[in-house]
């Protein structure tokens, strides 16, 4: 009887979605896969790289914002944010396939712009076949449920902010970080998305940002910088002494940012495909190349003449970000091209740009602009130069091989729409980071984003009432219902009663 | 010979190595410590239980100095290291009989 309930229930489910015909196991097994990997990056990954960097006394806020801000994304993303970064234009209804803006009229620029907002909580839009409706004639017709389109999606919409918490660290106040995060998902995240992957302007135009150099990295280094420009500085004193507490907390949170990001870059043709497989070593060659890079040019044009561990890290992160553009779209002369490059170009900045008094007035804690910011731009730049035309991301239903061609293959108009894209995202985001940031100034009672600074001298304690590394010496339970009196006094009692 | 110790608060140590400086202070020995005294210790809750913590992280300095200087460095530090508020910590001095430099056998002030 029981069983033929169940049976009952199956048949009564709409077909579209129960038989999964369409599903491909696989593909599914991958996505599914490379979404956690990507996951694993912010939490711990981030938190433990960020956590490391920053001084003993701020270990705790900054693990914390990473773990807030990560769940802070997922409620905004399965209510609104995912269908504007990847649902149906916003005015039309039916099928827009080959939408594509052609200078016409202002709501036909909106539906260019951002997507419809809608909720993703329904038992249909999880299992049914994955669709990103805007973008769907040029691609193959995926083998994976919707749902792991939206986690796959949401762990990217997630890490972005986490990322540029880097230039905020060490003085904004939690309050305004987890207000800040679904707002900035909104408005900012939502809109790079739909530009580049959900069938936007950009998307239509031909610019290529294959796991997020411009949706992602350009975007975390533009509002971070922004935000650290708006929030104010850290202390004066802590500025000065921003030492990294623990290395080792470094080596674990970038280990995993490494090797996470072979689901970032891995997972994005949404296929398990042989590109899949490209874009993972393509994105290690990239980072070998930028870290080894990195190190050469501290070891023979740093001021100090010696290989850094800080400093191959710092390497590291611009070749992943580097490559996050290009990875599935150039070959692997072309993957050690774009990090060695890029690593020059973000090194350079590092040491020079960074002491122009402009960038020395803004407190970006991390360096967020250079490692991802300037890192991102120059990243989809090289993809402009390096894209491999027969290196295929997939074929489309026609079976027509979609791919990118760069400069050196004869194309050199690719680097123009990249830098096309790449300025929205710059001014878009910018200005989005801006309003946001000033709109919530004017309406806190302190009229501040950050700690007074009497809390700022404290830091974790301060904030939170805990400490990175707490000592128990003088630690006295205080027990929930007793008076601090009534406790002492039960004490005394119990050793006059022992020694009596 | 004078050895002036103080217990300070921790963020105010640049300024008081700042200000020894221009006493012309040649050394000075820190050590990062715990205590209490009549500031109150604080609060930490871990897991929702909540703890008294008593012991505040202070650091300590201990400078040898001659008998002539001390009192400049005291109120060197004394200045340096005040805020106004509680727990700005203490400063003692005592006599000490003799100071001894290692690399070269050398005693007395000259030692210092």
């Amino acid at each position: 009887m029981i069983h033929l309930l169940v049976h009952l229930q199956a048949a009564a489910a709409p077909a579209s979605y129960s038989d999964q015909a369409w599903l491909n196991t696989g593909d599914n097994a991958w996505q599914l896969t490379a979404a956690t990997f990507v996951a694993l990056m912010s939490v711990p990954g981030l938190a433990v790289l960020f956590g490391g960097l920053v001084q003993k006394k701020w270990v705790v806020n900054t693990m914390f914002m990473t773990f807030a801000g990560f769940a802070a994304v997922l409620i905004v993303w399965v209510l609104w944010a995912y269908n504007m970064g990847f649902g149906s234009a916003w005015f039309h209804s039916g099928n827009y396939a080959n939408y594509k803006w052609t200078g016409g009229d202002l709501s036909e620029l909106f539906n260019n712009f951002v997507g419809k907002p809608a909720t993703t909580l329904s038992a249909f839009s999880l299992e049914k076949q994955g669709t990103i409706p805007q973008v769907d004639p040029g691609m193959p017709a995926f083998g994976i449920p919707q749902a792991s389109v939206i986690y796959f999606q949401f762990v990217f919409a997630a890490i972005t902010p986490l990322l540029f918490l880097g230039s905020v660290l060490g003085r904004i106040k939690f309050k305004v970080w987890v207000i800040f995060v679904p707002l900035w998902t909104t408005f900012a995240y939502a809109v790079n998305a739909f530009l580049l992957w959900g069938g936007g302007f950009w998307a239509h135009q031909g610019a290529g940002d294959f796991s997020g150099g411009y949706v992602i990295h350009l975007a975390a280094g533009t509002s971070g910088f922004v935000a650290a420009a708006v929030v104010g500085p850290r202390l004066k004193r802590d500025r000065e002494k921003a030492l990294p507490h623990s290395l080792p907390l470094v080596a674990i949170g970038g280990g995993i940012v490494w090797l996470g990001w072979n689901g970032f870059n891995g997972g994005d043709p949404y296929f398990a495909s042989a590109d899949a497989a490209t874009a993972v070593i393509n994105t290690n060659m990239a980072t070998v190349a930028a870290l080894l890079t990195w190190v050469i040019l501290d070891m023979y044009l740093s001021k100090a003449k010696k290989p850094t561990f800080l400093g191959a890290i710092n390497g590291m992160v611009v070749g992943l970000v580097a490559i996050t553009p290009s990875a599935g779209y150039v070959n692997g002369a072309g993957a050690l091209g774009v990090g060695a490059i890029d690593s020059c170009i973000v090194w350079l900045a590092w040491n020079y740009l960074s002491r122009v008094n402009f960038m020395k007035k803004v407190d970006d804690a991390m360096g967020i602009v250079y490692t991802h910011g300037i890192a991102g731009l120059f990243g989809g730049l090289l993809l402009g130069v390096f894209a491999d035309p027969t290196v295929v991301e997939y074929r489309s239903v026609g079976g027509s091989a979609i791919s990118l061609k760069g400069a050196i293959y004869g194309h050199p108009g690719q680097i123009g729409i990249q830098l096309g894209a790449a300025l929205t995202v710059i001014i878009w985001d910018g200005l989005v980071t801006f309003v946001i940031l000033t709109v919530m100034k004017a309406l806190m009672p302190s009229h501040s984003l950050k700690y007074a600074d009497d809390i700022l001298e404290i830091g974790d304690l301060a904030i939170h009432d805990e400490e990175g590394y707490p000592d128990d010496r003088g630690a006295t339970r205080v027990l929930p219902g007793y008076s601090e009196s009534a406790v002492h006094s039960a004490a005394a009692a119990t050793v006059a009663g022992g020694s009596a | 010979m004078i050895l002036v110790t103080a217990v300070i608060k921790p963020h105010a140590l640049d300024a008081v190595r700042e200000a020894l400086s221009h006493v012309g202070i040649a050394g000075m020995t820190i050590s990062e410590v715990q205590g209490f005294g009549r500031q109150r210790g604080h609060t930490e809750v871990y897991r929702g239980a909540e703890y008294k913590v008593e012991y505040v992280p202070k650091v300590k300095i201990e400078i040898l100095t001659t008998a002539e200087t001390a009192d400049d460095v005291v109120e060197a530090i004394s200045k340096s290291a005040r805020s106004g508020k509680i727990g700005d910590g203490k400063i003692w001095t005592t006599t000490v009989d003799n100071v001894t430099r290692i690399r070269t056998g050398e005693t007395g002030p000259g030692a210092i």
